[in-house]
């Protein structure tokens, strides 16, 4: 890294201000989001439309909290424990069986590689029913477990495909020399080639972590209680026959953003270093 | 020695996937297993074995019923989101729970949008509530679905519209009990109105010369709810039904009258192409914003718009005519799943439809008791619901048909395309013609 | 003979890593594919899904489907949006990959940033989108007509070609993200020293894109667009919410049609069979995916 040149001060700056241009660009729909958020129904209807609120609505904000059967805090932690168990189990099945894939040419590896795949492909008016089926005859039913078995099936085959990659970038003189140190197939896996596929775990965590929070239909569909039930179902409490409520809704959008990015804010700092840091030298 | 060493495989990870699964409950998990791997060896003979009604119901009644001495569980499903509803609901409910030992009704809210969903799942999975409160227009579909009970002679329902009645009975047999009517009606905003010196529309050229002054840069004349779904048939079909058309005969002279005037109410400018994006809700929220002069909608608007835009004065009329007077009956019913709980829900329907308890709800819904007896005294003579109760004379029911859905895309589908002007109103009417004659045979 | 003894004992170790997550995918996904196969060849509507006898009527729903133009509208659909949405999405994401991977001060904190649009929920993004799209209340239409590009509001989602322009935007954005993390990730995989050596032979900027860049970030190119291609090609959020297939049916999918099939219609054996297009279809960039990835790995 630090034989890397730095780049001069002056493209430092430009590259800067082009950066935070980009950054602006693309996160404008956030922040219009987030104002329309804050602006009264009648407000968002105005033609020309204001670029901040001339009268401040916080309205939509408490209703989040107030309207008994929906809890947004509660409905958050539902949405929480479901992605860390799904992300656990997708990353638990899906490093050690995107190792297998990249480092074993074992028969009918094509096979399975190609089943992770098909289970990527399929819409989910075909998994609804008979998983529904499914978590009935386990009796997990109606509780978080359903959502979250369910939720890993989109985890576990992205990850593999995924890891797979960073697995065989991985040189085997690498493996050779732990199996001399007197590690076998299993504490090589562990000692050795974890550590050097960390980045790409954790992007496997994140990107697990996020198809489970972003998931709508399972959590609808396998948990009927309110109470036990993901913050996404939160969204047709404001969108139906009653109507679109868009200051309601792009408040539920922000408090359903807000405490993800800033956990991924903070986390960044170790996942992007993670993501650089972790190049494999050749 | 390979198949050994696969076996063994197997079993390690059976208990992997127990572990990984049963979040501290493995033995639950191991199950898991077991079960999912049976069902796929078995898939064939699983997919038949789904639909064997016996065990169905034995099964759903030796879950909810409880054992003698407690209260057994009731359980309903419903799709109201607003919160007044759900409120009133569950007063009258826990009205009933405190009124009696015997059962314990607890009722669950499932999204309209997922509720045919979870509806149809839930029928494939036997895991049903005992009591569904459904849009009337469904009921047909999920009585040949063979989920509901057979009411007949189990309630009075001689002195409900004859509309509702017919919405839930199929082959002349009760399925279903109203829960109450609405139907859609002409919103108009005086002020408007006045300040155009427009007279209130009666029949389709009044209305388009008064949609026509009305309009202005900010304010379009009319809007009417027009997605392509069930919601916007809902609004289209009075329009259809005042030519003298039928659901089920629109490709003649009057279909495509009633298509026609729609276009030209887009052609002219005096309606929004946007409302095909428009819920009735929306529709609502343009129409006290002001942008919106005059709406077709319902009655279980009027307790939000009073309450949101409490100056904005508006009155509501029939919708205008073509050669006749015509709405469209809306509402829910209560069925009862059978294999349920159904003397529990029965108990609990006998006592929700009491004439108090019907009136309490009508109240605080914004609806109009399916019962004639009760809705012809339920508003004074001034209350903006009484033009309800008129054009309620002249409203009549989707179906019932176990196809309506069917039926009913054809429908919205035609006037999206007339709208959207993806089509002429002869066209539309012939394809949508052309679809509903390979439905209804 | 010794060399399948070899292989046995080194090769099929890999088995061992691979089964439990194969295990888990085939209980919780593979039954459903085999219902949904079978289903496809029967009859099953409202009145026989509960109750009632289920006939095999083999292909019969396949051959109806080609008579069906939403069918034939939503296929149609479907590839053009996976396509158009993966040029753009990729070429943006890669763009932004290469400028971020510039050692400035900011980079590393706004691409952190950038990552933001692919962790919301696809509902709000949707939700999102169709208020940015509003033909009077968009923001996208206001500005257009301030900088006098148009006179007149373009109704974005009640117009047949706009509706699908303004869904390829939504997914371009939640795409860029997706696109520029994964090749970001792919290019700290290419030793520096490679760089070096490049420009002491003199290469520029452009060659030592075509012939270090590009070449060795084949596998990651090839999975980000395979599985950009997957993701995409099953879309149904986004479209449920924006448009829910309309205006006229015209920006139906695939997805959507099926769950509208199933769900809505309660044409279920009809749903089943237009999900198993779209099956068949990623069935196939499947099989060509695992062709070029694991060429060259078996001489």
């Amino acid at each position: 890294m630090d034989e890397e040149k730095k780049l001069t001060k002056n493209k430092n700056i430009l590259f800067g201000i082009i950066s935070v241009i980009i950054l602006c660009a693309l996160l404008f729909p956030l922040y219009w989001a987030f104002i329309t958020s804050l602006k009264t129904e009648q407000e968002i209807f105005l033609n020309p439309p204001t670029f901040y609120p001339h009268v401040l609505n916080t309205k939509s904000y408490a209703a989040q909290v107030e309207t008994g059967d929906f809890n947004m805090f509660r409905s958050f932690a539902n949405s929480f424990v479901i992605s860390i168990g799904a992300t656990f189990i997708a990353v638990l099945l899906a490093v050690p069986a995107s190792y297998g894939i990249a480092k074993y040419h074992f028969k009918g590896r094509k096979v399975m590689l190609l089943s992770f795949l098909v289970t990527q492909m399929l819409p989910v008016s075909v998994l609804l029913t008979p998983m529904f089926i499914m978590f009935k005859n386990i009796h997990v039913y109606n509780t978080w477990i359903a959502a979250v078995l369910a939720d890993a099936t989109i985890g576990i085959p992205f990850s593999v495909l995924i890891l797979k990659n960073y697995f065989s970038s991985i040189p085997k003189d690498l493996e050779e020399a732990a199996y001399l140190d007197g590690c076998n197939k299993f504490t090589a896996f562990i000692r050795i080639l974890i550590p050097i596929a960390k980045p790409g775990v954790m992007v496997c965590a994140i990107f697990s972590f996020l198809y489970a929070w972003g998931d709508l239909a399972y959590g609808m569909t396998f948990i009927l209680d309110q109470e036990r039930r993901p913050i996404t179902a939160g969204i047709f409490n404001f969108m139906g026959q009653y109507g679109t409520k868009w200051s309601y809704l792009t408040a539920f959008a922000v408090v359903t953003i807000i405490p993800v990015a800033l956990i991924f804010i903070f986390m960044q700092k170790y996942i992007v270093s993670g993501m650089t840091s972790g190049a494999v030298k050749g | 020695m390979k198949r050994k060493k696969i076996t063994a495989l197997l079993a390690v990870f059976a208990m992997t996937v127990s572990l990984a699964a049963g979040c501290g409950n493995a033995e639950k998990a191991g199950t898991v297993a077991d079960n999912a791997a049976a069902d796929n060896a078995e898939s064939s003979v699983e997919s038949n074995s789904d639909e064997a009604p016996e065990e169905t119901g034995q099964e759903t009644a030796g879950e909810e019923n409880a054992p003698s001495g407690e209260a057994q569980a009731v359980t309903i499903w419903y799709y109201w989101e607003t919160e007044g509803h759900q409120v009133a609901l569950d007063q009258v409910i826990q009205d009933y729970n405190g009124s009696q030992d015997s059962y314990e009704v607890t009722a669950k809210y499932v999204p309209f949008a997922d509720f045919k969903k979870q509806l149809s799942i839930g029928a494939s999975a036997d895991e049903l509530p005992d009591i569904a409160i459904l849009d009337s227009p469904d009921h047909a579909s999920y009585v040949e679905m063979g989920i509901f009970e057979d009411l007949t002679g189990k309630f009075d329902v001689g002195s409900y519209y004859e509309g509702t009645v017919n919405s839930c009975t199929v082959d002349g047999k009760l399925y279903g009990v109203p829960f109450g009517v609405n139907c859609l009606a002409l919103y108009y905003n005086e002020d408007m109105l006045n300040e155009a010196g427009c007279s209130v529309p009666t029949t389709w050229e009044e209305l388009m010369t008064t949609a026509k002054a009305l309009t202005t840069d900010s304010v379009t004349g009319l809007a009417l709810c027009s997605v392509q779904n069930e919601e916007g048939t809902f609004n289209f079909v009075p329009w259809l039904w005042s030519t003298g058309a039928t659901s089920y005969d629109i490709n003649n002279e009057n279909g495509i009258r009633a298509l026609s005037f729609i276009q030209s109410l887009i052609e002219e400018e005096v309606m929004s192409k946007e409302c095909i994006n428009w819920t009735q809700g929306d529709v609502m929220n343009q129409f006290i914003s002001g942008n919106v002069a005059m709406m077709e909608n319902g009655p279980w608007q009027i307790p939000t718009m009073q309450q949101e835009a409490p100056d904005l004065n508006w009155k509501v009329t029939l919708i205008p005519k073509d050669s006749e007077y015509s709405s469209v009956l809306g509402g829910e019913n209560y069925a009862v799943i059978n294999g349920g709980n159904v003397e529990g829900a029965l108990d609990f329907l006998n006592y929700a439809t009491s004439e108090e308890k019907v009136k309490f709800l009508m109240d605080k819904f914004g609806y109009i008791s399916a019962d004639k007896s009760i809705a012809e005294n339920q508003f004074e003579a001034d209350s903006p619901y009484q033009p309800f109760v008129e054009e309620l004379n002249y409203a009549m029911p989707r179906g019932p048909l176990a196809e309506w859905p069917g039926v009913s895309d054809a429908i919205s589908l035609a006037f999206n395309q007339v709208i959207t002007g993806t089509a002429t109103p002869e066209d539309a009417a012939a394809e949508a013609q052309a679809t509903i004659d390979g439905i209804v045979k | 003979m010794k060399k399948i003894k070899n292989m046995f004992r080194y090769e099929n170790v890999g088995i061992l890593f691979v089964f439990p997550a194969f295990l888990y995918m085939l209980v919780f996904v593979g039954y459903p594919i085999i219902r949904n196969i079978i289903l496809s060849f029967q009859d099953v509507g409202a009145g026989n899904l509960v109750r009632g006898t289920k006939n095999f009527i083999l292909f019969e729903n396949y051959a109806e489907l080609f008579g069906d133009s939403v069918f034939r509208i939503s296929l149609f659909n479907t590839l053009k949006y996976t396509v158009l949405c993966l040029i753009f999405q990729f070429m943006i994401g890669f763009m932004l990959a290469l400028f971020f991977n510039q050692r400035f001060t900011l980079a590393k904190p706004v691409r952190g940033i950038l990552l933001v649009p692919w962790m919301i929920p696809v509902t709000v993004t949707a939700l999102m989108f169709k208020l940015l799209f509003a033909t009077d209340i968009g923001v996208i239409n206001y500005i257009l007509r301030s900088l006098h590009l148009i006179q007149k509001n373009i109704e974005w989602l009640t117009t047949p070609g706009t509706a699908m322009f303004a869904l390829i935007c939504a997914n371009v954005w939640i795409g860029i993200p997706f696109n520029m993390i994964l090749i970001s990730t792919g290019l700290t995989t290419i030793p520096k020293e490679l760089y070096e050596s490049a420009s002491i032979d003199g290469a520029n900027k452009v060659q030592t894109f075509f012939n270090i860049t590009l070449p060795l970030l084949k596998p990651t190119i090839e999975s980000v667009l395979i599985l950009g291609f997957i993701y995409t090609f099953k879309v149904y959020d986004l479209v449920y919410v924006m448009t829910s297939g309309g205006p006229v049916n015209s920006t139906h999918m695939l997805s959507t049609y099926s769950y509208k099939l199933s769900f809505e219609m309660f044409k279920y054996s009809k749903g089943s069979a237009v999900a198993n297009v779209l099956l068949a279809i990623l069935l196939v960039v499947g099989i060509f995916y695992i062709k070029i990835t694991t060429q060259g790995e078996e001489e």
